[in-house]
């Protein structure tokens, strides 16, 4: 198992957002999370990247105790990061906001920029540029190319087709699919698309209220019915 | 009257005024930039800066090598101060402004207890150079020639090294830069003993020229703490810069006209009136324009 974790609870401040929270994940698997806006899948992100500290309950990585690690040390593990909203550095070149990605998977290893530049030939074409001139899309590539940079084994994207065009979601979809086989990457990604989940996910986790309260197959979602039960769509 | 001469010695107070900004801010505008923190303490690392120059020059130490003590002690200095005090307060503008100011007061007060009032001050080298009917000081040239590699060398280290690109994301998204791997509160700790030690060597570099008490600081604080506030956090290097050649050259301007008094006044108002424009710093809106910029190349240029 690559990620184990088990009755997660988490919030901001005394406000419990994540409640009581187990999942897990093996290798090369792409899980999905959804639920509606509001219930807590970034909360819960943000506690398994380690951004938040966990109340209570426990997260494993690779059989290790990571719960009271920081994000940093967490990150030197392998545990990649694609924030919502991309998390992209606007005030830093695109090369310099790859050259942040190097740390992940261990400070020691040397980092792929020709593998990152294979899956986004843009951001070689735009490396000099700062990157908050990028578009939506090319933000998007720039954040998931930035933990490639490095040797993660988990991926953690976080609404990824969230404010781009339908062509580059499908790509990044894509780019999801081969960098499961071709690189070995696993995968938990919460998305509100139901053409991106169907594509890749091959399970479905839904929150509501901090917790999960169904385990789908991606394809039960194509029943207009299940899908608005769990996403009001 | 001789042209040529009052337009080297205008040319001359210029520099010197550039040259007097850029050290007595340099250090305080990268911790603004870093931490969004105004470090009022700041003229009190360049009066300690002072200190460890003055003293190791009067054991024999010469002069370059202590003012290297300078910024060797002000930067561990600074470190101390960040680790204890400082960490508690980033991006809290106003309670960061009451903590390091009482801070100042407790290290002058400090100092004044321990040291007394003045210790021996340190002779201003190289002397005079004539041109024309007036003489001017070679080592003003100095400070502003030091000022200019300070500001080169902290361009360079933030620019090309990996802790520079570290030190500049943690700046725009502590959270970011953490998650993917950075340590940041080395970082902060760092960046923080960096601006100190800028401070302590222009303390040191100011040492030999003023008098050297434990309240040294006052002559620098306020004038620091403007040129910071004009130039913005957005770019610590064209802030510094812009604010800079801004104020110094309507202080330059002003002074030959008026005077001295006017001058400083005449800079206060045009401070005044860049922020009325800009609020939030001149690098802010530059910085804006270029991604503004480049946003436009790119959609116009087919990828
Ligand atoms: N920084 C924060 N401080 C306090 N409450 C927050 C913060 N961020 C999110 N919340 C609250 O936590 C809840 C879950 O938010 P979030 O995890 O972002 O939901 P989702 O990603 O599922 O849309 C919301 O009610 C939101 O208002
Ligand atoms: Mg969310």
């Amino acid at each position: 198992m690559l990620l184990d974790v088990s009755g997660l609870t988490s919030g901001y401040g005394k406000v419990r957002i994540v409640n009581d929270v187990s999942l897990s994940v093996e290798e090369q698997e792409i899980v999905a999370v959804i639920g509606r806006n509001g219930v807590g899948k970034t909360t819960l992100m943000k506690t398994l990247v380690g951004l938040i500290r966990g109340l209570a309950g426990t997260v494993e990585f690779r059989s290790q105790d990571v719960t009271r690690m920081r994000a940093a040390e967490r990150a030197q593990l392998g545990i990649g990061y694609v924030p919502q909203g991309r998390g992209i550095f606007a005030r830093l070149s695109v090369v310099d906001n790859l050259r942040m990605g190097e740390q992940i998977g261990g400070r020691g290893k040397a980092p792929d920029y020709d593998r990152v530049h294979e899956y986004f030939p843009i951001l070689k074409e735009r490396q000099a540029q700062k990157a908050g001139s990028l578009s939506g899309g090319e933000q998007q590539q720039l954040a998931i190319g930035r933990v490639l940079v490095g040797h993660p084994e988990l991926v953690l994207l976080d609404e990824p087709s969230e404010g781009i065009q339908p062509n580059i979601v499908q790509s990044i979809g894509e780019i999801i699919k081969r960098l499961r086989t071709e690189v070995g990457l696993t995968f938990v990604i919460v998305e509100q698309n139901l053409d991106l989940i169907n594509a890749v996910a091959d399970r479905c986790l839904v929150i509501d209220k901090g917790s999960i309260i169904a385990r789908l197959d991606p394809a039960e979602l194509a029943d207009p019915e299940i899908a608005r039960k769990y996403l009001a769509i | 009257m001789d042209v040529a001469a009052d337009v080297f010695s205008y040319a001359y107070q210029y520099f010197d005024n550039i040259g007097f900004l850029i050290l007595s801010a340099s250090g305080l505008i990268i911790i603004f930039g870093m931490m969004g923190v105004i470090n009022m303490a700041h003229g009190e690392l360049m009066m300690i800066g002072a200190y460890i120059t003055a003293f190791s020059y009067h054991a024999g130490v010469p002069a370059p090598l202590a003012i290297i003590f300078a910024g060797i002690g002000a930067g561990l200095a600074g470190m101390v101060l960040e680790r204890l005090v400082i960490r508690h307060f980033y991006k809290q503008l106003l309670s960061s402004l009451v903590v390091t100011w009482g801070l100042s007061l407790m290290i002058s007060q400090g100092f004044l207890l321990i040291f007394g009032p003045t210790i021996l001050n340190v002779p201003t080298p190289f002397g005079n150079f004539p041109v024309a009917e007036q003489t001017f000081g070679i080592y003003r040239l100095v400070l502003f020639g030091g000022a200019l590699a300070i500001v080169a060398g902290v361009w360079a280290v933030f620019t090309f090294t990996k802790f520079g690109t570290h030190a500049r994301a943690t700046m725009e998204d502590p959270d970011m830069a953490d998650a993917l791997g950075v340590n940041t509160r080395n970082i902060y700790v760092l960046t923080f003993g960096i601006g100190a030690a800028m401070g302590g060597v222009a303390g040191g570099m100011f040492a030999l020229t003023a008098t050297i008490s434990p309240f040294f600081g006052i002559n620098y604080t306020p004038l620091a703490f403007i040129t910071v506030v004009v130039g913005g956090g957005a770019n610590v290097i064209t802030g510094l810069l812009s604010s800079v050649m801004a104020l110094a050259s309507v202080q330059t301007a002003v002074n030959n006209l008026v005077n001295v008094y006017v001058g400083y006044i005449a800079m206060m108002g045009a401070a005044f009136f860049i922020l009325l424009l800009l609020p939030r710093g001149i690098s802010e809106y530059l910085e804006r324009r270029k991604i503004r910029t480049e946003r436009k190349v790119s959609r116009s240029a087919p990828a």
